[in-house]
């Protein structure tokens, strides 16, 4: 019964994530497309809390929906777009957009294996499930130590960046 | 517990969607919010497949494709904030200078 539950609320969200996907696509008023967008993110952690992910879920809600989108709303209403909506939304191109965007979909979706069996734990002696927070945080700060620094760099030199070229020249 | 061929099937449709709305709106924002809808369609498919092989490590990559997606949208916004004081009104179409 539980198995039935978890199936139910996974179509649920798989079908809510690309509906929201679809609207955040096509609406004509960027700020609605934002609030779309943030449907399909909270959709999105959804789907990691059913696929065992809860660090990443949380991270999903926090960093995703609440600092990056956040950020992208504050932007959009800084910058004041006149008369958006009154103008087309797709380039003249549209339609090799949308045949790209349907090839791609038929490539993947055909190219997936749906008789995926579950393996057996490789590496069954760990008794905390894969996504439990001690896991990923054990493996983040062991195997994963460098690649973990060279993220924060990364996101340093983003900053660092942002500043430098958003900066009104002292010509300009 | 999900399907996992869904779960992938899930995540091409989303990075589809997302090509779709890349290629295709005329606004740059829009663009960059369709990047990073593409880049959350790739972490649906991490998450299924870390659960899938019982292993961690694939939430590890999409917590640093998470972090990658941030320095992005930093990056990607001070872009546009440079060229929409040059250029107000911008639309992708118009810009085909390669300098300002």
């Amino acid at each position: 019964m539980p198995i039935i539950a978890g199936h139910i609320a996974f179509y649920y969200l798989a079908a809510a994530s690309i509906a929201s996907a679809v609207l955040a696509v096509t609406r004509r008023n960027p700020i609605h497309s934002m609030l779309w967008v943030l449907a399909l993110f909270l959709h999105v952690a959804g789907i990691f809390l059913l696929a065992g992910a809860e660090f990443l879920a949380a991270v999903q809600v926090i960093l995703y929906a609440g600092a990056i989108l956040v950020f992208y709303l504050f932007f959009l209403m800084l910058l004041d777009l006149p008369g958006e909506t009154a103008e087309p939304r797709f380039g003249a191109h549209w339609p090799l957009c949308a045949a790209a965007g349907l090839g791609f979909a038929a490539l993947a979706w055909f190219a997936r294996d749906p008789g995926l069996v579950p393996t057996a734990g490789r590496e069954a002696a760990t008794d905390a499930s894969p996504g439990s927070l001690s896991a990923v945080g054990h493996v983040l700060f062991t195997r994963f130590t460098l690649p973990f620094e060279i993220v924060s760099l990364i996101l340093l030199a983003a900053i660092v960046g942002a500043v430098v070229v958003a900066k009104r020249k002292a010509g300009a | 517990m999900v399907p996992v061929g869904a779960c992938v099937g899930l995540g091409a449709v989303l990075f589809a969607i997302g090509l779709v709305g890349f290629l295709g709106r005329r606004n740059i924002i829009l663009m960059l919010v369709s990047i990073e809808i593409m880049l959350n369609a790739v972490n649906v498919s991490l998450a299924a497949f870390s659960q899938h092989l019982h292993d961690s490590r694939g939430q590890i990559v999409a917590l640093f494709v998470i972090a990658v997606a941030a320095a992005e949208a930093a990056v990607g916004l001070g872009l546009v904030l440079a060229l929409a004081r040059t250029r107000p009104g911008m639309k992708v179409e118009q810009l085909m200078e390669l300098k300002w």
